[in-house]
């Protein structure tokens, strides 16, 4: 019994971990901050659940987050007349930064503006081609890994991508040094 | 000039995700290639436009909370599996394996007269069937399986009753691979 608390503390150590990135992806998923907290929690549950029966064969963390893209799209399937984005445009900024970028007032404040061009560009791609973007970045998943997330043929994750990226590098001006 | 590469190769190379080879041949073919060289250019910033983003969002207390106790319930409510039944999750296929030797000896067990050692080869043969369930759960789990001991099954045992006792309830094989488990908790 001792035993099984202390793999349940470390599991739960493990995934909890894992709670800001997974919300990071769900919320510009879902469009909505307490949804997005809802399907975060969601997901480590579901994953602390079947963490017995998980069985080491590929990443640990493409595990995650299929998980939670599954739950994501779960979601937006059951609520389809609900928009998908754009109800709670402010979801980034009601997080407080890290402080890492907390450093200077000018800094934070040239790093808000760019975030949020960053988050209205994200707003603009297709849905599928929005998801390859967030699992590479908040996954730091390699494409190989996403497709097999997304159950999509490598091909099609990488035209995603490059459509996604270069809207992206469109819709962003480039960071003055 | 070669042949430019398809749009999809240069979202590979511009995320760093290409070997050694591939990646020095397309690097020279930028070289010589100013619309492969915009290509590459727009596709890394689009991927540095994406590190704007909060890689790790600060998440409110309160939630965490709730996940800390969510989880904390979930531990709580974990049916406590018999460890036999764990295995079986955890290696299905070699407890479906041991099942069909066993099965396989049983319907050969004469069913009117007293147990009597088979012919040597049709032992010789469900051994082998266990040993090579075995290899393929080691190969399958990436060699972290050690082999089983060389007396796990001893050459000398003849009697065909003992080597069912012993497969009966799933329980030597699968109970040596659980005190070899190594897989992380």
């Amino acid at each position: 019994m001792a035993l099984r608390d202390k793999d349940s503390d470390a599991q739960e150590r493990r995934l909890a971990a894992y709670a800001p990135r997974v919300y990071g992806l769900l919320v510009r998923m879902v469009g909505n901050r307490d949804t997005a907290e809802d399907l975060t929690q969601e997901t480590l549950l579901r994953a602390f659940r079947a963490f017995e029966t998980y069985r080491p064969e590929g990443k640990f963390r493409a595990w995650i987050f299929r998980i939670a893209r599954n739950a994501a799209r779960d979601w937006l399937r059951r609520r389809p007349l609900e928009p998908a984005l754009g109800l709670d445009a402010d979801w980034a900024e009601r997080a407080p930064p890290s402080p890492r970028r907390q450093s200077r007032p000018e800094d934070r404040l040239l790093h808000g503006e760019r975030a949020s061009k960053v988050e209205a560009a994200l707003r603009r791609l297709p849905a599928p081609d929005r998801e390859i973007l967030l699992l590479r970045y908040y996954g730091e998943l390699a494409f190989n890994d996403i497709a097999k997330v997304t159950g999509e043929p490598l091909g099609t994750v990488l035209a995603r991508a490059h459509r996604a990226l270069k809207k992206m590098a469109e819709l962003v001006p480039e960071e003055e040094s | 000039m070669t042949r430019c590469p398809k749009p999809e190769m240069w979202v590979r190379y511009a995320a760093g995700e290409l070997a050694d080879r591939p990646r020095r041949a397309l690097a020279a073919h930028l070289e010589s290639c100013d619309a492969c060289r915009r290509e590459v250019r727009d596709l890394a910033r689009g991927l540095e436009a994406m590190e704007s983003l909060e890689r790790e969002p600060a998440l409110r207390p309160q939630m965490l909370d709730t996940l800390e106790r969510r989880l904390r319930v979930a531990a709580a409510n974990r049916p406590t599996r018999p460890r036999v039944i764990t295995l079986v999750a955890r290696y299905g296929w070699a407890a479906a394996a041991a099942a069909v030797v066993a099965a396989t000896l049983v319907l050969h067990w004469p069913a009117e007269s007293p147990p009597t050692v088979l012919p040597g080869n049709h032992q010789a043969e469900s051994l082998q069937e266990v040993a090579a369930a075995i290899e393929l759960l080691r190969v399958a789990d990436n060699g972290t399986t050690p082999l089983p001991p060389q007396n796990l099954f001893p050459a000398g045992r003849q009697n065909e009753l003992d080597l069912l006792l012993e497969l009966d309830d799933a329980g030597l094989l699968l109970d040596y691979l659980m005190s070899q488990d190594k897989l992380q908790g």
